[in-house]
């Protein structure tokens, strides 16, 4: 059964101890930042932060509110990452349903970085300036080592305000929309983010605010060029064999017709 | 001590003849040999451009296809790959221009005759299966300098070629000037023109270097010269008007 996060922005208290959480478990260094007149902190996403609150200042009739997003992988059901990833470093995993990266099989071509509709993967290019190249620095990879051994997500284990919940996906469907309705009293824009977006999010959002609000886009879609590279690797493999195929058997053949036909050929004369 | 010679036996057999292929290019090359008998089918300047355009692809191909390979993604990492596809692409742009500027005539009546199609050019190429698996070389009309076989590569050179030079230039150099959708739609089009482009790559290098049919088409992009034999039996208009003349 495909499991999921339900992330409830109301509950949210922008501490950050989820990005703490997640450097802490999978042992990722932090970062040196410098003072931007926020306290959001990474500014961005990075090959060694793979997740961060982001906060944001929304006017809404004169009354200002402090809203905050965790940010990460979205492990979308229709994955455009998976899609075009060649070399199948990036996979969907097949009962749980997130997406998974192995770096020993990552290229470092990129693709994903291009592809991606939420603007999630990085490339570690630090690691080699001279040359510009690198693997994909690494993404929210669900905690598949602690999930898989029936531990919840090392930032839901943190989260002191229970704003993010670990769970069964259609579980926290019904919770999340639940969850709704009661926001909705008070903020009538309170939506369900995540539930139809690119065939299913494995991270689900409570929104007490518009989509666009928290930087999230509006239906999500895949790629087409995504759908179409996906099919033209598989093509263009099938192609170069049949080729090959084709033309190792011409050269046979005629080889075999050739000799025959001179042999009639001084058979006659 | 016999294992040992067994051995160099086996290896000679494939690095000599390529030794030998080597050897006569170069030699052809330095001394256009006018001695060699038979008819001129190559220049010098065509077969030079030929082996420097092929030794470019196929290490752009390979530098290329490294990164869709599973299991070869850590020779992509190191980055070298990446450097010598780019240095490759621009090199080839540059050896395209300076052969163009130098030999404008012979460049422009290639890429005329690439795009020149008759029909007969058509039912020569539904026969051509028949005829490149054994079957009855008299069957087939004279052709001129090419047939429409050679024709249909020289044309697709010219197209994967350029769409390799534009969405090459794309991705490249205009990252985050383009939008996404183009610069996806640029990634994917320049592989499709490698899978389009590889494929009938290894069709032209099949009939030229393997093919009994072709037995001396290897030969003539390295000596530049054909038997009149070949010449008249495989390219029959062309050795007519080339008889005349002599």
């Amino acid at each position: 059964m495909a499991k999921a996060m339900l992330i409830d922005v109301s509950k949210c208290i922008g501490c950050r101890a989820c990005q703490v959480a997640c450097k802490e478990w999978h042992d990722l260094p932090a970062e040196e930042t410098t003072n931007r007149g926020t306290y959001e902190n990474s500014p961005d996403l990075s090959a060694d932060t793979w997740t961060k609150i982001i906060f944001k200042e929304h006017g809404n009739d004169g009354a200002l509110r402090w809203l905050f997003r965790k940010h990460q992988c979205m492990h979308c059901t229709d994955s455009a990452c998976v899609n075009v990833c060649p070399t199948g470093a990036l996979q969907r995993h097949p009962t749980l349903g997130f997406v998974t990266y192995d770096r020993n099989k990552c290229s470092g071509c990129g693709y994903c970085v291009e592809f991606c509709p939420f603007g999630i993967p990085r490339m570690d290019r630090e690691s080699n300036k001279l040359l510009g190249t690198g693997l994909m620095g690494g993404k929210c990879d669900f905690c598949i080592d602690r999930v898989s051994h029936g531990l919840e997500p090392a930032c839901a284990k943190a989260c002191p305000s229970g704003a993010i919940k670990y769970g069964e996906w259609e579980d926290l469907v019904a919770e999340g929309k639940q969850r709704v309705k009661v926001l909705k009293e008070k903020h009538p824009d309170a939506n369900f983010y995540g539930e139809h977006e690119l065939g299913g999010l494995h991270m689900l959002y409570v929104l007490d605010e518009r989509p666009e609000v928290y930087d999230l886009p509006v239906d999500p879609q895949m790629p087409a060029a995504a759908t179409a590279l996906n099919v033209g690797e598989w093509t263009g493999v099938g192609l170069g064999l049949l080729v090959g195929a084709g033309m190792l058997g011409a050269v046979i053949l005629a080889r075999a017709r050739m000799i025959e036909k001179k042999k009639e050929e001084s058979a006659e004369g | 001590m016999q294992k040992a010679e067994k051995e160099k036996g086996f290896w000679a057999s494939i690095v000599e003849p390529i030794g030998d292929i080597i050897a006569t290019l170069i030699h052809d090359a330095l001394f256009d040999d006018p001695g060699r008998p038979g008819v001129k089918r190559f220049s010098l300047q065509a077969r030079v451009f030929h082996w420097t355009i092929a030794g470019l692809v196929i290490l752009m191909g390979i530098t290329g296809l490294i990164l869709f390979v599973p299991g070869w993604g850590a020779i992509a990492l190191a980055g070298w790959t990446r450097i010598i596809h780019r240095l490759c692409a621009y090199a080839f742009g540059v050896v395209l221009v300076l052969y163009f500027i130098t030999y404008p005539k012979a460049s422009l009546a290639f890429i005329k005759e690439a795009f020149t199609w008759k029909k007969e050019d058509i039912g020569w190429l539904k026969a051509a299966t028949d005829y490149y698996t054994g079957g009855e070389e008299s069957k087939m009309p004279a052709q001129g300098h090419i047939n429409p076989g050679q024709n249909l590569w020289q044309l697709i050179t010219i197209v994967c070629g350029v769409i390799f030079f534009v969405t090459g230039a794309i991705l490249c150099f205009a990252k985050g000037a383009v939008s996404p959708a183009v610069f996806q739609w640029s990634l994917f089009t320049h592989a499709l023109a490698f899978i389009i482009g590889s494929s009938m790559l290894i069709v032209h290098a099949v009939l030229g270097a393997l093919h009994p049919r072709m037995s001396e088409s290897l030969r003539s992009m390295i000596t530049g010269k054909v038997s009149e034999e070949y010449a008249k039996s495989h390219y029959g208009k062309w050795y007519e008007e080339i008889s005349k003349q002599l």
